[in-house]
């Protein structure tokens, strides 16, 4: 009995203790919660929020190299004349919008087709996968690097081939029509995380949906168009928003492949590049500063537009039933 | 003469060497000044700069110096943050344009005090050298390596010259001359350019190098004025273009022909007999020697020769200009942050490496380049590694100094747009001429504005 006891007292205090942390855990969760997403918020504030914040103040004022202190105050100067008197913000800015009119909408096409195909049960469908992904991994200065030869007008494989078939050889890098083109196919490479996130909707669609439309007498067509589509619009606007954020920053590419002015006619400048050339060559911090507010700002509305149009062609599922 | 690779490397250990072998480190007696050398002597140069630290060292055993070499790679980047910075290192090494652009910012220090207190002979240099590190009167700087025989040399196949019918030994001295041997040397296929005579780049750096062969001027000596579109201006620009058009098939062409290559790398196509006339700039005998050793030994397969001139030009002979171009004028600057201490040991340094024997000197004739200190290139040593020894010191000897502000990274660019927008046909050579004038000398005068209205 002593002996029961001695073995009982352990358990209740162990159950105790348990239970007092356990409801210690419960009344702070939030706190809790908190810490664990401290590390990031920490980061957000002192590595995003607060350059954003000093950016956004930078951009009003005439800061140069070296300017010690406090920069001067010019109020809306820069922007004043980035809108009135830089040549290059319209050019940059056409171009950079050239380039995300075609390279967004293709690599979303190209994302989704792949991973229509890879969605597929076939045997070994897991290497292909593992295949179609491996070219996101590659860093993508080692990539541009590799298309870089790929694109060369003389020896590129590229162009050994259009001249194997029989066709011209095109100047990839060098023709200020086919440098934006070039930049767009180069996009295509990293098609991969995309292409992730189609699949991982594409196997989120239940199986069911895709019975009921066969005994309907549904064509594959039609449960691609009727079924598939509809149900993948939140990932086809998830992927959307995102390439289109990507697309606008467009930069390491560019600079790799054609340079900081931007090739020849400056046909490949696109608007980081010139928000570069301004801080780092010339000097101008405060004037780049506001051309990256201004770029923010684009971004901005455009995504508060997208988000604001959504409601009209993503299909969240849960619609219907409210209307009903 | 030729001399096989390993008695030219023989040749300059022994120059290094000659000046005295490192000696032990002597002791300091005091505190040890860390200097962090910022600079982009990278590749075959970094050891060569690791001796000269070497010898650094053992004169100042209180400084060390340690050897930061910086990829070339967003260079711009590195350097504006570093200089910028509120811990930038001991020392930097930057362009004329850059150098101009800290000092006006007051990032870096000019070391006419040093220069007093250290009796530094100035006079060393040549004044077209060490002129181009003033700004506003002050020094801010001491030169190394050479901002001449940056664009007045030009380096040239002798094979293909034989190939076409010419006398390999009398290379072309005359635009006319050029263009002939030019045409008859450049071979074309469907896939472009195969061997290529000769290129005029549409690029700003070219044209105003042509410009001086024509006897033409970028830009007042005062900086004020820029000169460009005279009419031996648009007569170099017309003369470009037509080369660039009739001979060379058009621009497209020259920069497919010359995509992913660079004479630094071994697969420049003057190293694979594809080339005819390189314009270079001196550092090019160094990596010739480095990328095709055996090439570079075999002085009947190429020659070195003066930059032609318009023959057509009375006054036109043949030049180079210094301190034009963004890669030239090199200096080593002192950042204004650092304690008076560390600036002293940076000027130490910066003094071995302008004006010691062991320093710039030592460190140029192992690359078989000139120095900007006289002296040094009056060694006949020199004549041993470069066989075309003398044609350099007449290249030098032509350069002619180029008044930059620090707004010429801008200036640049708006030049180098309009002539290429006249190289796609967007342009008459006359309307890329003016509208760059126009535009380049309202931005000259808006910066002229605000410096006179800070200094008066």
């Amino acid at each position: 009995m002593a002996q029961a006891s001695i073995k009982a007292k352990p358990d209740q205090s162990d159950a105790t203790w348990k239970t007092r942390f356990q409801e210690w855990w419960f009344r702070n969760r939030a706190l809790i919660g908190f810490a664990f997403i401290f590390p990031w918020f920490a980061g957000f504030i002192i590595f995003d929020a607060l350059p954003f914040i000093y950016n956004l103040y930078l951009s009003f004022t005439d800061y140069q190299i070296g300017t010690r202190g406090v920069p001067p105050w010019i109020g809306f100067e820069n922007y004043i004349e980035i809108f009135t008197d830089d040549k290059l913000f319209g050019k940059s800015m056409y171009n950079t919008v050239y380039y995300l009119g075609f390279s967004v909408p293709l690599r979303l096409i190209f994302a989704f087709l792949v991973a229509l195909i890879l969605n597929l049960r076939v045997r070994g469908m897991e290497l292909y996968r593992t295949l179609f992904y491996v070219p996101s991994v590659v860093p993508l200065v080692a990539a541009t690097v590799i298309f870089a030869g790929f694109l060369n007008t003389r020896y590129g494989f590229l162009n050994q081939f259009l001249v194997l078939i029989g066709a011209a050889p095109v100047r990839w890098l060098s023709s200020p029509d086919a440098i934006k083109p070039s930049l767009i196919l180069l996009s295509l490479w990293g098609f991969g995380g995309q292409m992730i996130i189609f699949l991982a909707g594409l196997q989120g669609i239940p199986e069911d949906l895709y019975e009921a439309a066969a005994i309907d007498g549904g064509t594959g067509w039609h449960r691609l168009l009727y079924i598939t589509l509809p149900l993948m619009t939140p990932t086809i606007f998830f992927n959307l928003l995102l390439g289109l954020i990507g697309g606008f920053q467009i930069f390491e590419q560019v600079f790799i492949l054609i340079g900081t002015n931007g090739g020849p006619l400056q046909a490949g400048l696109v608007y980081m590049l010139h928000v570069y050339n301004k801080a780092f060559r010339d000097f101008e911090f405060g004037y780049s500063a506001a051309l990256s507010v201004i770029l923010f700002l684009i971004i901005f509305v455009l995504t508060i537009m997208l988000v604001y149009t959504s409601n009209r062609w993503v299909f969240y599922g849960d619609a219907q039933d409210d209307d009903s | 003469m030729k001399l096989s690779p390993f008695v030219r490397l023989a040749l300059a250990l022994v120059m290094l060497f000659s000046v005295g072998l490192v000696p032990a480190l002597a002791e300091c007696d005091g505190e040890v000044i860390e200097l962090e050398f910022m600079n982009w002597w990278g590749a075959a140069r970094e050891v060569l700069m690791d001796t000269l630290i070497g010898h650094f060292e053992a004169e100042n055993p209180c400084v060390k110096v340690i050897n930061q070499v910086q990829p070339w790679d967003n260079r711009a980047e590195l350097l504006a943050t570093a200089a910028a910075s509120s811990n930038p290192p001991g020392i930097i090494m930057s362009t004329r344009p850059e150098t101009y652009q800290f000092a006006i910012n007051g990032l870096i220090i000019p070391i006419d005090a040093f220069v007093e207190a250290h009796a530094t002979d100035l006079s060393v240099f040549y004044d077209g050298e060490i002129g181009l590190q003033y700004w506003n009167g002050e020094l801010y700087g001491l030169p190394m390596p050479t901002a001449g025989g940056l664009t007045g040399l030009m380096i040239y196949n002798k094979n293909l010259l034989r190939d076409a019918g010419f006398d390999p030994e009398d290379p072309p001295e005359t635009w006319q001359e050029l263009e002939e041997m030019a045409a008859a040397i450049t071979v074309a296929d469907a896939m472009g350019i195969d061997v290529l005579g000769a290129a005029a780049f549409g690029t700003d750096s070219e044209f105003v190098a042509w410009l001086y062969t024509n006897n033409g001027k970028y830009v007042t000596e005062d900086g004020r004025t820029l000169l460009f579109n005279s009419p031996e201006g648009l007569e170099t620009l017309e003369w470009m273009l037509n080369l660039t058009n009739n001979v060379n098939h058009g621009t497209l062409n020259i920069t497919d022909f010359f995509q992913d290559t660079a004479f630094a790398q071994g697969d420049h196509p003057f190293y694979e007999d594809k080339q005819a006339f390189l314009h270079i700039n001196t550092s090019f005998f160094g990596h010739f020697n480095v990328n095709d050793p055996d090439g570079y030994a075999d002085t009947e397969s190429w020659g070195t020769m003066l930059r032609p001139y318009n023959g057509d030009n009375p006054d036109a002979h043949s030049a180079g200009t210094t301190g034009y171009n963004y890669s030239g004028a090199w200096a080593y600057t002192i950042p204004a942050v650092h304690p008076p201490e560390m600036q002293e040991a940076a000027f130490k340094f910066a003094e071995f490496i302008g004006v010691h024997p062991q320093g710039g000197c030592a460190f140029l004739f192992a690359q078989s380049r000139p120095s900007p200190v006289q002296e040094c290139n009056e060694n006949p040593a020199y004549y041993d590694v470069n066989p075309y020894w003398s044609v350099v010191l007449e290249g030098l000897a032509l350069d002619t100094p180029v008044q930059i502000t620090p707004v010429q990274g801008q200036l640049s660019e708006i030049l180098s747009n309009n002539i290429a927008e006249a190289y796609h046909g967007v342009k008459s050579p006359a309307d890329a001429l003016n509208d760059a004038h126009a535009e380049m000398q309202e931005l000259l005068d808006e910066f002229w504005a605000e410096f006179d209205a800070e200094n008066m």
